[in-house]
């Protein structure tokens, strides 16, 4: 593997990586940027429409045809946030050209219609083309909707809200509804420019064979674009409620969700996840074996750290008789870890699957995209064998300090409708 | 032990199939320059299977449903320790699912993959079944089951499968229910165990950075010799026609959902796979934003990206279906059957015909990209009765002609469901 990362411009990183076991080409462009109510949903409608029309294909039919021409290339866009930064990414991927059956150059035509969608976009007089909108619209606030149709997302969303309330991370990746439904063409345009303008723009292209014409394409369309990045904070500790905030919801459901919330001022990000893996990400974690295996309490019982917003989540489905019991089980283990009580097989089997994830980074051309920019919004980049000696460093004294430092911040609960009597 | 290489023809790929001597066939790719592992064990056994015998039983033996599932968690479980402990020593990351028709155990690592398949190997033909064992799995799968409840793209499907089939436990939920599960005991599932997990029902598949020589040593170590038990099994009767032809319910949606599906003949090995292919490409083509229905369906905001089609299919069973988020789901049932009508009528433009088959090619080739992708791919053709790269050669030889006959036959309005989740008021 050759990894390649040049500056293009003004905060506009290009990555090339060259790996020739692939049979396919990936690009992803991503636009960094705080995280704000007020532009998140047209930031969002923005990179959208890029994925469906462009001013040479005009219609999500027209861009949809040249696509499947091009053996079923795929474009798309997505928005998420990452502590108090919404990421919009415009990603592409086609079969390498030697696989074409009629000698197409599929890499040429896809550099061409890629160029087209993000500099050359399907507007006009300040303002995308109104059906383009339309769909990317619809889109946005059908995803809205559909929230909650996935009970666990819908819960793991919502704990996020109470525990991130008055921060940038309070609103989702991809806006609000209210936002979503005043946005108007010339706004969705108008967030483009500004995107294109102020973002950090990190650009990676994974590819067999050497190719520099993809950086040439961008450095000479960004060279006519006006930049004025401005600074993104990813990281920002979430700062821990006065006293510990339960909110519920009702719904009818067969099973109820619980998400408990815990805030840290620990910076100590390795052993926050080890102690994540120890406690409650892997099937020999302690929540695992004592909640589900010991208690049959859940089918799953599962933590998270996230080390952007100085967070931790632990969430579970169970039977609402059951709720305060798996809560005191979530603690009881907590405290386990507190006193120390780590097993040889939990540090070196936690090390072990960590071992075994870092390696399969380059497996596919998109661990490889994710595994740079993590790195990038990390403000650091590193390769995956040293991320896992940084791993091996980590004592049991170090994730004692750092189960010590998790206070409980908030309680999201989605509830059954009880039947009453 | 019968060795055999074998290679597409289009990509160039190749593979190993080996028939070993214990009775189990195993699939092989080596894929140079990859890391990481996949290793997939499975068993032609999933939720439909509650009908069996074996040559020596004098009568069929009927089982609760959901017991393939139960059985799954359970082989997890040996005397000594669980199945995740051991593979906790080695890193490897590990799991198992039931399907409509077969159970897989896998693992995935980029390092000690022989130790990973010798666990594999071991856990797999070592069941440990108790009272107490049984009992505590009771609770965790009740809320397993709770789970996919309060799943709505689940209950749509399932919804749809039971407007379409009157008797096949396709409809059934592959977990079963929570009153299903509690007439399970060690017993029967040592003699659902015994049943299908005989290695000549069953298949090994591995993929990534690994020996072939290596993988087929640890086989010859570690796999008992299993005799052929002559296991049959079998479903009962199901009629051409449907159940019903519409389905709704109401849940605690944020956006409505439906499944339109259709009925189709069921087929088995080289006929299925031209089924599939024909099938694949009409779900395809009707799906098309490129094309005139699905662009109008979704200006007017009857449908969003979401709209898809799918061909579901397995032992007596197959169905070409449409999903989606709709707020008026029979409208897009009525242009379906339009947009089927007239292509029937018309024809199907060839220009469009080779653009969905380029897609179909495309998909196919990245398939062969990914070591997760072609571990799982061996094996299903393996359980659907063909070879790997047959998918590459049938899709080559499809006509227009073949996929609107495929229509004329299968895509009947008088064997269509609809299955709508309405939001609650």
């Amino acid at each position: 593997m050759i990894y390649k990362r040049s500056e293009l411009g003004d905060n506009i990183g290009f990555t090339t990586i060259i790996d020739e076991k692939f049979k396919t080409c990936s690009l992803a462009v991503f636009f960094l940027t705080e995280l704000s109510d007020d532009t998140a949903a047209v930031n969002t409608l923005a990179t959208s429409i890029l994925s469906t029309s462009s001013s040479r294909y005009r219609s999500y039919a027209a861009l949809t045809e040249k696509l499947s021409e091009l053996y079923g290339a795929g474009l798309g866009s997505a928005a998420r946030k990452k502590g108090n930064a919404q990421i919009l990414s415009l990603k592409a991927s086609w079969l390498d050209s030697r696989y074409a059956i009629d000698g197409e150059d599929i890499g040429g035509e896809m550099r061409e219609l890629f160029k087209d969608c993000l500099f050359s976009p399907n507007a006009e007089n300040g303002a995308f083309d109104e059906d383009s909108f339309a769909i990317a619209k619809k889109d946005l606030l059908d995803r809205i909707d559909s929230e909650l149709n996935q009970k666990r997302g819908y819960a793991l969303s919502q704990a996020a809200k109470i525990a991130y309330r008055g921060e940038p991370a309070e609103c989702t990746g991809y806006g609000s509804k209210e936002a979503a439904l005043s946005a108007t063409p010339e706004d969705a345009f108008r967030a483009y420019c500004e995107l294109m303008k102020t973002a950090q723009i990190e650009i990676y292209y994974v590819t067999p064979r050497e190719d520099d014409s993809f950086a040439e394409m961008f450095r000479s369309s960004f060279g006519s674009t006006e930049r004025c990045p401005k600074a993104v904070k990813v990281r920002d500790h979430s700062p821990l409620k006065p006293e510990v905030e339960t909110f519920s919801e009702e719904f009818d459901v067969s099973q109820c969700k619980a998400v408990m919330a815990f805030k840290t001022d620990s910076d100590d990000i390795y052993a926050l996840k080890m102690l994540s893996l120890i406690y409650g990400e892997l099937p020999f974690s302690k929540l695992f074996l004592n909640v589900r295996e010991k208690m049959s309490l859940c089918y799953y019982c599962t933590s998270h750290s996230v080390s952007a917003k100085g967070s931790f989540f632990v969430d579970c489905g169970v039977e609402r008789s059951n709720i305060e019991k798996a809560k005191a089980e979530i603690m009881a283990q907590l405290e386990e870890i507190k006193q120390g009580n780590i097993t040889d097989m939990e540090m070196e089997g936690s090390l072990m699957a960590l071992d075994n994830a870092v390696l399969q980074v380059g497996d596919t051309p998109s661990s490889y995209i994710g595994w740079y920019f993590d790195c990038f919004c990390d403000g650091e980049t590193i390769t995956p064998e040293e991320h896992f000696r940084r791993f091996t460093e980590v004592t049991r004294e170090r994730i004692v300090e750092a189960a010590k430092s998790l206070k409980p911040d908030s309680i999201y609960l989605m509830l059954n409708k009880e039947v009453k009597g | 032990m019968k060795k055999e290489i074998l290679t597409s023809s289009r990509t160039g790929d190749s593979c190993i199939h080996v028939k070993h001597s214990s009775g189990l066939d195993i699939y092989i790719c080596e894929m140079n320059g990859f890391s990481s592992i996949e290793a997939l064990i499975g068993t032609k056994y999933g939720s439909v299977n509650n009908i069996f015998k074996n040559a020596a039983d004098s009568d069929y033996t009927t089982v609760p449903e959901g017991i393939a599932h139960f059985l799954e968690h359970k082989l997890f479980e040996n005397e000594d320790c669980g199945v995740f402990e051991l593979y906790a020593k080695t890193g490897a990351s590990c799991n198992a699912f039931t399907s409509f028709d077969k159970t897989c155990y896998l693992f995935s690592c980029s390092k000690n993959y022989e130790e990973n398949l010798k666990i594999l190997l071991e856990f797999v033909q070592k069941p440990y079944f108790t009272k107490e064992n049984v009992d505590k799995e009771m609770g965790i799968i009740g809320q397993e089951i709770k789970m996919t409840n309060d799943n709505p793209e689940w209950r749509v499907f399932f919804n749809m499968l039971r407007g379409m089939y009157h008797a096949h436990p396709i409809k059934i939920d592959i977990a079963g229910t929570v009153e299903s599960i509690a007439q399970i005991d060690a017993d029967l599932l040592y003699k659902c165990y015994d049943s299908f997990y005989n290695l000549n029902n069953m298949v090994l598949s591995i993929a990534g950075n690994i020996s072939a020589d290596k993988v087929l040593e640890i086989c010859d170590k570690y796999l008992k010799p299993s005799a052929d038990k002559g296991l049959e099994t079998v479903f009962p009767e199901e009629p051409a026609g449907i159940v019903t032809s519409e389905v709704a319910e109401k849940l605690p949606v944020g956006s409505s959902i439906f499944h339109f599906g259709y009925k189709c003949t069921p087929s088995e090995g080289a006929q299925r796979l031209k089924d599939v292919a024909a099938a694949s490409t009409a779900a395809a083509l009707l799906t098309d934003p490129a094309l005139p229905m699905c662009e109008r369906l979704l200006k007017e905001e009857t449908i969003n990206s979401t709209f898809d089609g799918e061909v579901f299919y397995g032992s007596d069973y197959f169905t070409v279906f449409f999903a989606g988020e709709s707020d008026r789901p029979h409208e897009v049932k009525k242009a379906l059957i339009a947009e089927i009508d007239r292509l029937i009528t018309e024809g199907i433009r060839e220009k469009d015909f080779q653009r969905i088959k380029k897609t179909a090619y495309g998909v196919m080739i990245r398939g062969l990209n990914n070591v997760e992708a072609v571990a799982n791919l061996m094996l299903s053709a393996h359980m659907d009765g063909t070879g790997p790269y047959d998918a590459i050669e049938v899709l080559s030889d499809l006509t227009c002609a073949d996929v609107i006959d495929y229509m004329r036959r299968e895509l009947r309005p008088d064997r269509s469901v609809l299955s709508v989740i309405e939001k609650e008021a």
